[in-house]
This record gives structure tokens, C-alpha cells and sequence, in this order.
């Protein structure tokens, strides 16, 4: 018996050697020239006009097509200037209606053709399409026409003058090979074979997708800005948080978008073999105080539609304590529905310390008194309390919620928190069926884009708590229009006024830590487009 | 035989049909929307809102859904996953098998191996140290959390000594020339980790069943019978005691079976092992209607099987079953 072992053992240790020494190196060669990343979320097809705007497709698209221009480092999404030139080569203004751009004739897609104005227009005229994608045809409401001049030149018209024309132009969408697009119908491009195996005009190439698992990309030799770095990107799809985790940390993976959340920083902070990378985000958390009914939306908000009460609960809660003990030096608090990124960001704002007495006394004021000494404020035999939803796959929502509930407890209002599987949350979250709910935005660069959600015209839509103040809708059309420097102050003074309103607690506004394996230097992370540098990075040898 | 067989299959493809009608009844009436994980942390417009549902038909009422459901699923079409659209179902569902298969395989049997062995063992040494000792351990594991002995495991043999890989089936950047010996290493250091720890967790139900079955067969007249006839007493033990001490084992290998395809929802996930346990529960978690109803139906087909073959194995192995 022993001897059949030993002779086992030893047949397989002569077919494994020859083969597999050589292989072994090849394995670390590649394993060395590639970035691994792991994400929590899918990438399902990186053509953002054919499915949901989830960040993970976004992130796929950074890697594989470029778009004209790109917002500078500023994030000023205001004007012709902060941008930086990447398909297009340079723009020129006709009139205040007209953009024309010149496309670097270098650039061609990853199957040889070059990319011409032709591209950018079809891509422009797709995403205008409320057929093909409702959402951006709402952005891309102001543009009038996009046409291609000849093969370098493309002309997009507006509809109006205002100083964000050229991030509408740019921002949205990036152009799509037209040669392989143009001839799928639009209903069928969700199916159709680009939407399985894309072929881009930026640094990386499609290789393979395995459903739920990963994503393969290759690097594009050809590609016309310079030969990129990491010779293949594998992005994992790994759902579980621990799993995540525990891929980086035993070095399987190399990059991890991480929680904002002090105490998952700190263990990625612990081994020295990860360098945190803080990264402005353009995400805000907040509560959102329902001002309808849920149980009839047709009617105010028995509680909530009373401005006071939402006054008093912003006072009464420490915001800043809350954020320093659950986010520590990874997060502040906003003003308003303003992200940390914002170039319309007031950098004096400091939130207001919290008040519980006054709390106490501004519902006094309103009729809420303590009258059974419950411990619970009530008016007219009904007491002051509230649920808050939230959704149970977010740790820090879980962690703010429990402080919400005891802070409020102690100026008299009973929050009764309600952890809900994501995909209840979100079906409560539209049908307005909350009193209180916790919400995680990752808003457009441009201020505009709280026309979204804090407009009377995004009620129903995006504006979930139906939050309305005509004076904010002013305010916004005016900002939209102004030149750089007026709109600056009209978008503060938007923020200020919808701060006032208190449609929400404004809680959080993050800094992304990203956790990088030490092998990796030149490390450059794009708050815009947080992989559209990857091309440029040294992997080094795996330790 | 064979009419008691037929009766038996179509009992279970009977309770097959009412379980898929009730799936497909109860997974729409739960809360959730499908469109939540979709949405991702970018917010989406009702009309876009919308334009999704009606590509995935959840725009339809529920008998117009079931009808669809229906007419697909007898030209063998599952329909579309939502969370990985356009991808098939049956595409998925095929392309996770084999991983399912090959842990739940494993598991099953290093459980029922080792479990069989050490249950003897118990009870041939019955009272003694090593008997109560393995029952304190197995007991010990069997009370601990699949999900937290996995995350503990995979921390100190994956991060701390860094001798296995902590997550996946394979190691995603193995070379396409590799031969068959390092793809098969490879996927066997990966299958260490969740293989262990579910064995751990399931390892005690077995040797308790077998420890018991066995300790009744052994005061029994024929096992004494068969000492006095002078038989060697490994003899006795496995040819006669054994034996007959089997069949509790058979009857929770039955019932363990489903395994093979289900896997274990935690550890899959804490493994990030790609089985049908793992997507099962993400389609969950997105109310991915078309993937949970291909997965449970796998399952409950799996779980049939299961009765039906422990079935005839009690009628393979007891002729007292088969004389009555």
C-alpha cells in the first residue's frame, strides 16, 4: 500500500513538473501584469443607453470608450474651458447656440475603423431618444440637433443659451460605433451582438463576461492616447462584503472600491500591503422627510408636511457626531443635496450644532407636548411618532438609523426603524409608502442636476418624498441660464433655501476610500470617471 | 415493483407541479421590486422605470405572466434574467450546475464517509474517552455557524498563512494552456476552504444517526447469534451489525441530496463560490423572478429525486420492505 502511494505520488510529480514550471511562470507573468477588481454589483454591459445606469456599468465604460471631453479637475461643469480634451481634440463655439467639434483623427475603434463625427452624432441622437433612454433624453433635453459635419467635425445645436452646454455635449454619453449600431433597430438593442461583446475606441477591449461572476478586458495595443500598463483588467463580481474583503486582503484582488465606514477603513488600513486612496464622490445621504400621506398620497403628511416638526428633528439630531463616529475623517456633512465635489459647494458652510432644546421648544410651539408623560410628545391624542425605512444591505444606513432613534427619543419623538430587504425598501421607497426613509444619491457633477429630485417637477419620479418650492424651481431655471459667476451664487443660494425648507436631513457626504495593493504604483483615480485612468497604472510584481 | 414505482414518480411530479404554481404564486404576491437593484444608486425616471418593466413583462398581470411562464417553460425557455439581462436562465442555471455538483458532491461525501466511520467508531467504543470527546467536537461544530466558521477558516488559511485561496472556484487568470492536472489542482485548493467547513457543520447529524442506528443493532438476538457462532468480531460488526444499521443513514442521505444542487446559501457566499445556492440568493435579493423560479424548481425536483431514490434504496437494501 505504501509503495503504490510513494509511486503515485511520484508519477504525478513528474507530470506536473514539466508542465507545470514554465506554466507557473507564465501564471505569475500574467497575474502580474493584471488588475483585478472586485465589486459588489455586476457590470452587465458597458453601452450606458441600453440598460440602468448602475455605477458598475458606468465603470466598464471608463475602461472601454472614450468620451469627447472630459470634466477637468475643478469639476466645473459650468463654461468651455475646465475640460479636457480626449476624442475631441478641440471645440469651437459658432454662436451661442452652436458647438463644433474637431475629433482627433488618431482615434479609431477597437476593429480598425476609425472614429469619425458620424459616431458621436448617432450616440448624441440616441440618448435623445426617450425611446431608447428615457432618462437622458430628460438631460438632453436642451440639445437641438447633432450632426456630423464631415468625419472629423461634429455640430451640436441647442435649443437655448446657458453655460453648461458643452457638459451636456460631452458628459451623457460617449459616441458608439456607428458602423455597428446603426443598422440594429432600437428596440433590439438590448440583445443585439454589440450589446454582448462591445467593441469600444478606448484602452481596453472586451474579452468575456461570465454572468454573475466576472468581466474580462484586454488592454487595445492600438489605442491612439498610449499603450496601456496593466495588460489585462478582470473586474470580480463579488456580492458578499466579507468576501470582498478577504479577496484583497489575501491578495487575490487588487483594488476594492471600500465602505466609507471608519471601522472597514481601518482594517483595510491595517495591512501594510494596501494603500488607501481617498477619492471625492459626488454621493450624499440623507432622510427624507415624506410631506404626503402614505396612506393617501392625495393628502399633506399628517406630521411631516409641517415645517416646524422637520425643522426641529435637523435640530435636534448631532449630524456631525454621528458622521465623525461612523464615517471618522471619510465623510462631512452638507449643506444640502450638495455633494463634497461640487464646485457649487459653499467650503465655509459648518452645519449647526445640535439643538434639543430648542428642538423641544419650536414643537412646543407647534402643540406637541408630553401629556402622559410617556415619554413621547402627542397633539390631539395622537403622539409624535414615525418610521424610519432603510434599506438592510447598507451597514451605514443601519449604524445612522439606531443613532437617529435614540437622539430623537430624547426630545420626545418614538422612530420606529424599519430594516428592509433593498428591493422592498426601493418598492416603498417609489410608492411612497414612508414617513421617514433613508436615502444614497450619487448626483450628476452638475448643480443642475438637483432638478432631479429636490423639483416640483420631480415629483413622482426622482423626487420620492414630493418635496415642491416653486421658489427652488426658479432658482434652478435662473442658475441653469447664468453665466459662471451668477450661477455660483444662485445655486448657494439654492442650497440654502432648499436647507431651509428641511425636506430632509442632510447627514453625509463621502470621501470613497479606495483600498489599492502596494504592487500597484501611478496610481490615478478620476472622481469622474474613477477608472478612466486604470491604462495609466505600473502594476509591479505580486509579493 | 414497477407499478409501485410509476405510482411513486407520479406522486412526485405531481407535488412538482403544485410546488411550481405556488412559487410562482408566492414570489409575486411578496413585496419587492425587481427594478430596485437595477436602479443601482443612480435614480431612475418612471419613465424609465417603465420602459424596464415592460421588457421584462412584470408590467403584465399575474395570469398573463403565468401564462408566458407556462407556454416558455414547455419548450424548455425560462425566460430572461433581470439582473443579468439577456442572459437565459437556462443558461445560468447550466453554467452554475457544475460547481454545485462538485461541492455538494464533495460535501456529501466526505460527511457521509467520514460521518459512516466515525459513528462506528463512537459506538463500538460507546462510554468511552474518545467517543464522548468526538461528540463534544461534533457537537461543537455542528452548533456553529456555517457563514462564521467559513469567514474564520478563510481568514487564517487564506490571509494569515496565505496557503489557500480565500474566495471563487478557480483562479481567474489560469492560463488556457494549462493541462488538465494544474486546472484540476487549482480547482481542488479552491474547493478546500467551503468543502471543509460544510462537512465541519453537517459532520455530527451523521455519526449521531449512524452511532444510534448501530448501538440498537448491536443488542440484537442475531448479532449475538453470529458472536456465538464464533464469527471474528470485525465480521459481525460489518458484515451483520452494520448493514442493517444502515438504513436511518440511507433515509438522511435522501434527504441531504438536494445539497448537491442547492448547496449552502452562506458559505457560497462567503466562498464567493459561483453555485446555485449563491445565485438563488441574489436573485432573491433583487427579486430576480425568473432566476428564483428556475432555481427553486431545480431544487424541488432535486428534493423529489431525493425521496424517490432513498425510496428504492430501503427497497433495494430491506426485504421487508420489498415483501410489503
Amino acid at each position: 500500500m505504501r509503495h503504490v502511494s510513494r509511486s503515485t505520488l511520484l508519477a504525478l510529480c513528474l507530470l506536473a513538473t514539466p508542465a507545470g514550471v514554465p506554466l507557473a511562470t507564465a501564471q505569475a507573468n500574467t497575474r502580474q501584469e493584471t488588475v483585478v477588481i472586485v465589486g459588489a454589483q455586476e457590470a452587465a454591459t458597458p453601452i450606458p443607453t441600453l440598460l440602468g445606469n448602475t455605477a458598475a456599468n458606468m465603470a466598464v465604460t471608463d475602461l472601454m470608450f472614450l468620451p469627447l471631453a472630459r470634466i477637468g479637475r475643478n469639476n466645473i461643469t459650468s463654461g468651455d474651458k475646465d475640460f479636457i480634451p480626449q476624442l475631441a481634440r478641440s471645440w469651437t463655439r459658432r454662436d451661442s447656440l452652436t458647438l463644433v467639434f474637431e475629433l482627433d483623427s488618431r482615434a479609431r475603434w477597437q476593429d480598425g475603423v476609425p472614429v469619425t463625427a458620424r459616431d458621436a452624432a448617432l450616440a448624441l441622437n440616441l440618448a435623445r431618444d426617450p425611446a431608447v433612454d428615457p432618462q437622458r433624453a430628460l438631460l438632453l433635453q436642451l440639445v437641438a440637433e447633432a450632426t456630423a459635419l464631415d468625419d472629423q467635425h461634429l455640430l451640436v445645436r441647442f435649443k437655448e443659451a446657458y453655460d453648461e452646454q458643452l457638459y451636456d455635449a460631452v458628459y451623457h454619453v460617449s459616441p458608439l460605433p456607428a458602423h455597428l449600431v446603426d443598422t440594429v433597430p432600437r428596440g433590439a438593442l438590448g440583445k443585439s451582438a454589440f450589446a454582448s461583446a462591445p467593441i469600444g475606441n478606448g484602452p481596453y477591449r472586451w474579452v468575456r463576461r461570465v454572468p454573475g461572476q466576472q468581466l474580462e478586458l484586454t488592454a487595445n495595443d492600438q489605442f491612439f492616447l498610449g499603450r496601456p500598463g496593466p495588460r489585462k483588467v478582470l473586474i470580480l463580481t463579488v456580492s458578499d462584503a466579507e468576501a470582498r474583503m478577504n479577496l484583497l486582503l489575501s491578495g487575490s484582488a487588487d483594488v476594492l472600491q471600500s465602505s466609507a465606514m471608519i471601522a472597514t477603513v481601518s482594517r483595510l488600513a491595517a495591512d501594510k500591503r494596501i494603500r488607501i486612496y481617498p477619492m471625492p464622490s459626488f454621493s450624499v445621504g440623507y432622510v427624507s422627510f415624506n410631506q404626503r400621506d402614505p396612506a393617501d398620497l392625495g393628502r399633506p403628511h399628517p406630521i411631516l408636511s409641517d415645517l416646524a416638526v422637520r425643522t426641529a428633528i435637523t435640530m435636534a439630531l448631532d449630524r456631525r457626531g454621528m458622521v465623525q463616529a461612523t464615517f471618522g475623517p471619510w465623510a462631512s456633512v452638507p449643506q444640502g443635496p450638495i455633494p463634497q465635489m461640487s464646485w457649487v459647494r459653499d467650503p465655509g458652510y459648518k452645519p449647526a450644532p445640535p439643538d434639543p432644546a430648542g428642538a423641544r421648544a419650536l414643537l412646543r410651539s407647534r402643540g406637541w407636548v408630553d401629556t402622559d408623560g410617556d415619554g413621547v410628545l402627542d397633539k390631539d391624542g395622537k403622539p409624535l411618532a414615525l418610521g424610519l425605512n432603510y434599506p438592510s444591505p447598507s451597514a451605514q444606513a443601519g449604524v445612522l438609523a439606531l443613532q437617529i432613534q435614540e437622539q430623537l427619543r430624547q426630545v420626545g419623538i418614538r422612530i420606529e426603524v424599519n430594516r428592509l430587504e433593498g428591493s422592498v425598501w426601493g418598492e416603498r421607497r417609489n410608492a411612497g409608502a414612508f414617513d421617514l426613509d433613508f436615502g444614497q444619491a450619487t448626483m450628476d457633477p452638475s448643480p443642475a442636476g438637483m432638478v432631479q429630485t429636490w423639483s416640483c417637477a420631480g415629483r413622482g419620479g426622482s423626487n420620492k418624498a414630493y418635496y415642491c418650492d416653486p421658489k427652488v424651481d426658479s432658482l434652478l431655471a435662473l442658475a441653469l441660464r447664468a453665466p459662471r459667476k451668477e450661477a455660483l451664487a444662485l445655486y448657494r443660494e439654492t442650497v440654502r433655501t432648499i436647507a431651509a425648507d428641511a425636506p430632509a436631513v442632510f447627514l453625509f457626504t463621502t470621501t470613497t476610500p479606495m483600498a489599492v495593493s502596494d504592487r500597484i504604483k501611478n496610481v490615478e483615480l478620476v472622481p469622474v470617471a474613477p477608472w478612466s485612468a486604470v491604462w495609466r497604472w505600473s502594476p509591479g510584481p505580486v509579493p | 415493483m414497477t407499478r409501485w414505482l410509476l405510482r411513486r414518480t407520479a406522486q412526485a411530479v405531481l407535488t412538482f407541479l403544485v410546488v411550481t404554481v405556488l412559487l410562482f404564486v408566492l414570489m409575486r404576491l411578496t413585496p419587492g421590486d425587481p427594478l430596485q437593484r437595477l436602479e443601482g444608486d443612480r435614480q431612475m425616471s418612471a419613465e424609465e422605470s417603465a420602459a424596464l418593466r415592460r421588457r421584462f413583462g412584470i408590467d403584465q398581470p399575474m395570469g398573463a405572466q403565468f401564462r408566458t411562464f407556462v407556454t416558455g417553460a414547455l419548450a424548455g425557455d425560462l425566460g430572461v434574467s433581470i439582473e443579468h439581462y439577456p442572459t437565459p436562465v437556462t443558461t445560468l442555471l447550466v453554467s452554475r450546475l457544475p460547481a454545485s455538483l462538485l461541492l455538494g458532491g464533495t460535501v456529501l461525501l466526505l460527511t457521509f464517509g467520514i460521518g459512516i466511520v466515525l459513528g462506528v467508531f463512537q459506538a463500538v467504543h460507546r462510554g468511552r474517552r474518545a467517543d464522548r470527546w468526538l461528540t463534544r467536537a461534533s457537537l461543537t461544530l455542528y452548533a456553529m455557524p456555517s457563514f462564521w466558521l467559513g469567514l474564520v477558516l478563510a481568514w487564517y488559511f487564506g490571509i494569515r498563512l496565505q496557503l489557500l485561496p480565500v474566495a471563487q472556484m478557480h483562479d481567474p487568470l489560469l492560463s488556457p494552456d494549462a493541462t488538465w492536472l494544474v486546472r484540476a489542482g487549482d480547482v481542488l485548493r479552491h474547493l478546500i476552504l467551503p468543502a471543509l467547513t460544510l462537512t465541519a457543520v453537517s459532520i455530527a447529524a451523521v455519526m449521531h444517526y449512524q452511532r444510534t442506528a448501530l448501538l440498537e443493532v448491536l443488542r440484537l438476538d442475531f448479532v449475538l447469534a453470529a458472536r456465538a457462532r464464533g464469527l471474528p468480531e470485525r465480521q459481525v460488526l460489518w458484515r451483520h451489525a452494520w448493514r442493517n444499521a444502515l438504513f436511518p443513514v440511507v433515509g438522511l442521505f435522501g434527504l441531504w441530496l438536494p445539497i448537491l444542487v442547492s448547496g449552502s446559501v452562506f458559505v457560497e457566499q462567503v466562498f464567493n463560490w459561483p453555485g446555485l445556492g449563491h445565485l438563488a440568493a441574489d436573485a432573491v435579493g433583487a427579486r430576480d423572478y425568473p432566476v428564483i423560479l428556475g432555481t427553486a424548481m431545480l431544487v424541488s425536483a432535486q428534493v423529489l429525486l431525493g425521496g424517490v431514490l432513498a425510496d428504492l434504496a430501503y427497497y433495494a437494501l430491506d426485504p421487508r420492505v420489498r415483501r410489503a
